[in-house]
């Protein structure tokens, strides 16, 4: 355990040092604070924070995954590559412990920039309007680093999996648009293959179960369910979901993404030649 | 110290190391040498564990693999890197933690490799020099048992490289015992108290440089400054039965030859009115035995 903390401070330390930390914090504050103020909904002028909330699930959908990416792919390819998982590992330190460790300081930097860059805009913006509903506002960021965290964990896979950076690199960008572009369309192409547009058009068609289960199987989509299902204004889904969408399963999937990409890095690390 | 049975590893059907045993004992320098591709690092690699392999390496009498054993290496591999954000003392620092080591004096470790004035700098802007020296300070660290340096002066100028060799004498008359693998035939020759001489993933030849020199006939040479050379003292010189060559030089008159001969030479060039400034006998370098035994061996 002492070898898994010492790895995951210096992660902190290092992506401290680099600005990682403070760059990706400003971000989510900006963008909050542009979103409250500037936000479609209502016009001009500061927004409740559900509102907010409301208007940024599809930024951070976009942006969580990609600093998750960034973050974590060239986590193990990029010190093998540079020479210093060499000397790393002549330690006694295990690789499961090496990538464990990694994994947590990855995951504090990411969770330390989503409180800090989300807890300064709430901050603002709850100075600006009244009754502001702190739950909610709690249940997305925490939802946030989660969806951050499954994407440490997928692009450390990726990191374990190939020999050079800049092919993990690419890997973690088509990991992106696929969870971000090709798999809705996929999902979509198909649901359209089976019941046609005219049907899809109707006001009261009703997509299968099965549609929903190959959606949600995405985690972004997941993490989107789960921010719907939790804070009231974006609840998107409600009325038309199935009865096995709902938070357990949204969080299950989640879940699911981070330990199974976990395992299979720690399985292709084990097996590595340095 | 080390004991390695039937290692071998392949990479991709090629093979690396090609069923190797060895030992090195306790309180010696070893050297591994040999031309690149030979297997010196792939050897390494497995020892510290960095490698999965065949075989079976001990040290101490315990699995290489375990965790625990490797309190007691520090590794200085052959291309240094650290993590560009932390500072050198940090950079210490971590490795101490991993160790599990405290109450070291980092400050002292860093001047003792002449870098106390950079402690608080990133390592990112250190020169391969510095990076260098600041390998060598973390594999101090904990005081282990067993040094592996790779390339140990590499990139380092005069004066660091002789402040390292000073350094690995040192350690060594403490009874570390080293490990070592260096391209620079006569830093090995200076140190080590063995060879290994590695081609093609097997050892081709084990011992210390005087047994190599004596078992492949890689003989002293005699280097004779005279003030008047000429032709005649070299025929007369040719003539003798225990020289195996002569060149001329210039003013030095270059023999190889047995070494009961040297009483014999001094006497032709004598007789051949020759007069003699100068007179040294060369020994065999480390160089002349690795280059003899890997052309032998090909």
């Amino acid at each position: 355990m002492n070898e898994i903390f010492t790895i995951a401070k210096k992660e902190v330390m290092d992506n401290w040092r680099n600005k990682w930390i403070i760059a990706v914090s400003a971000i989510f504050a900006i963008l909050t604070l542009v979103i409250s103020y500037f936000g479609s909904m209502g016009g001009v002028g500061w927004k409740d924070l559900e509102v907010t909330i409301a208007g940024m699930i599809t930024l951070v959908t976009l942006l969580i995954p990609i600093i998750g990416l960034m973050l974590g792919y060239a986590s193990i390819v990029g010190e093998r590559e540079k020479g210093s998982l060499e000397l790393l590992l002549s330690y006694p330190v295990k690789r499961e412990e090496v990538l464990v460790g990694k994994f947590f300081g990855l995951s504090a930097v990411m969770a330390f920039a989503n409180f800090a860059g989300f807890g300064i805009a709430g901050v603002v913006i709850a100075m600006n309007v009244k009754g502001v509903e702190w739950s909610d506002y709690l249940i997305f960021i925490l939802a946030s680093i989660l969806l951050g965290i499954v994407f440490i964990a997928i692009a450390m896979l990726m990191s374990c999996a190939f020999k050079k950076r800049s092919t993990a690199m690419g890997a973690a960008i088509f990991t992106w648009f696929l969870f971000e572009m090709i798999w809705n369309i996929i999902v979509a192409g198909i649901l359209i293959a089976q019941y046609g547009m005219e049907k899809l058009a109707d006001k009261n068609f009703v997509a299968p179960s099965w549609y929903y289960l190959a959606s949600l199987i995405n985690p972004v989509k997941a993490y989107s369910a789960l921010v719907s299902l939790n804070v009231t204004p974006v609840s998107e889904f409600i009325g038309k979901i199935p009865s096995f969408v709902n938070t357990p399963f949204n969080l299950a999937i989640l879940l699911a993404w981070m330990m199974g990409s976990m395992l299979l890095a720690y399985y292709l690390f084990k097996k590595k030649d340095l | 110290m080390i004991e390695a049975i039937n290692l071998r590893k392949e990479y991709d059907g090629i093979v690396a190391v090609d069923g190797i045993s060895f030992h090195v004992e306790k309180g010696e320098i070893f050297a591994l040498l040999g031309p690149n591709g030979a297997g010196k690092t792939t050897t390494i690699k497995a020892i510290l564990g960095l490698i999965n392999y065949e075989g079976e390496i001990k040290i101490d009498g315990k699995n290489a693999k375990d965790k625990e054993i490797k309190k007691f290496i520090g590794y200085l591999p052959e291309r240094v890197a650290f993590y560009d954000n932390l500072t050198a003392l940090q950079t210490l620092q971590f490795f101490a933690e991993l160790k599990r080591i405290k109450n070291i004096d980092f400050m002292a470790l860093l001047k003792e490799v002449g870098l106390e004035n950079d402690a608080h700098r990133k390592v990112g802007g250190f020169s391969k020099g510095m990076l260098q020296r600041l390998g060598f300070a973390q594999c101090l660290l904990g005081e282990p048992k067993l040094l592996i340096l790779d390339e140990p002066t590499s990139g380092l100028d005069a004066i660091g490289a002789y402040e390292i060799r000073r350094k690995i004498k040192e350690l060594n008359e403490k009874g570390v015992t080293i490990l070592l693998s260096s391209h620079i035939l006569s830093e090995v020759q200076e140190l080590s108290h063995r060879v290994a001489i590695m081609n093609k993933g097997k050892f081709i030849a084990i011992d210390s440089v005087e047994n190599l020199s004596k078992r492949f006939e890689v003989q002293p040479k005699l280097r004779i400054e005279l003030q008047h050379p000429s032709k005649e003292i070299m025929n007369l010189v040719k003539e003798i039965k225990a020289v195996k060559d002569v060149k001329m030089d210039g003013n030095i008159l270059e023999i190889l030859c047995q070494p009961t001969a040297k009483l014999a030479i001094i006497n032709a060039i004598e007789e051949a009115g020759g007069k003699i400034v100068d007179f040294k006998t060369v020994e065999p370098t480390l160089e002349e035995i690795f280059i003899k035994v890997v052309k032998e061996d090909e």
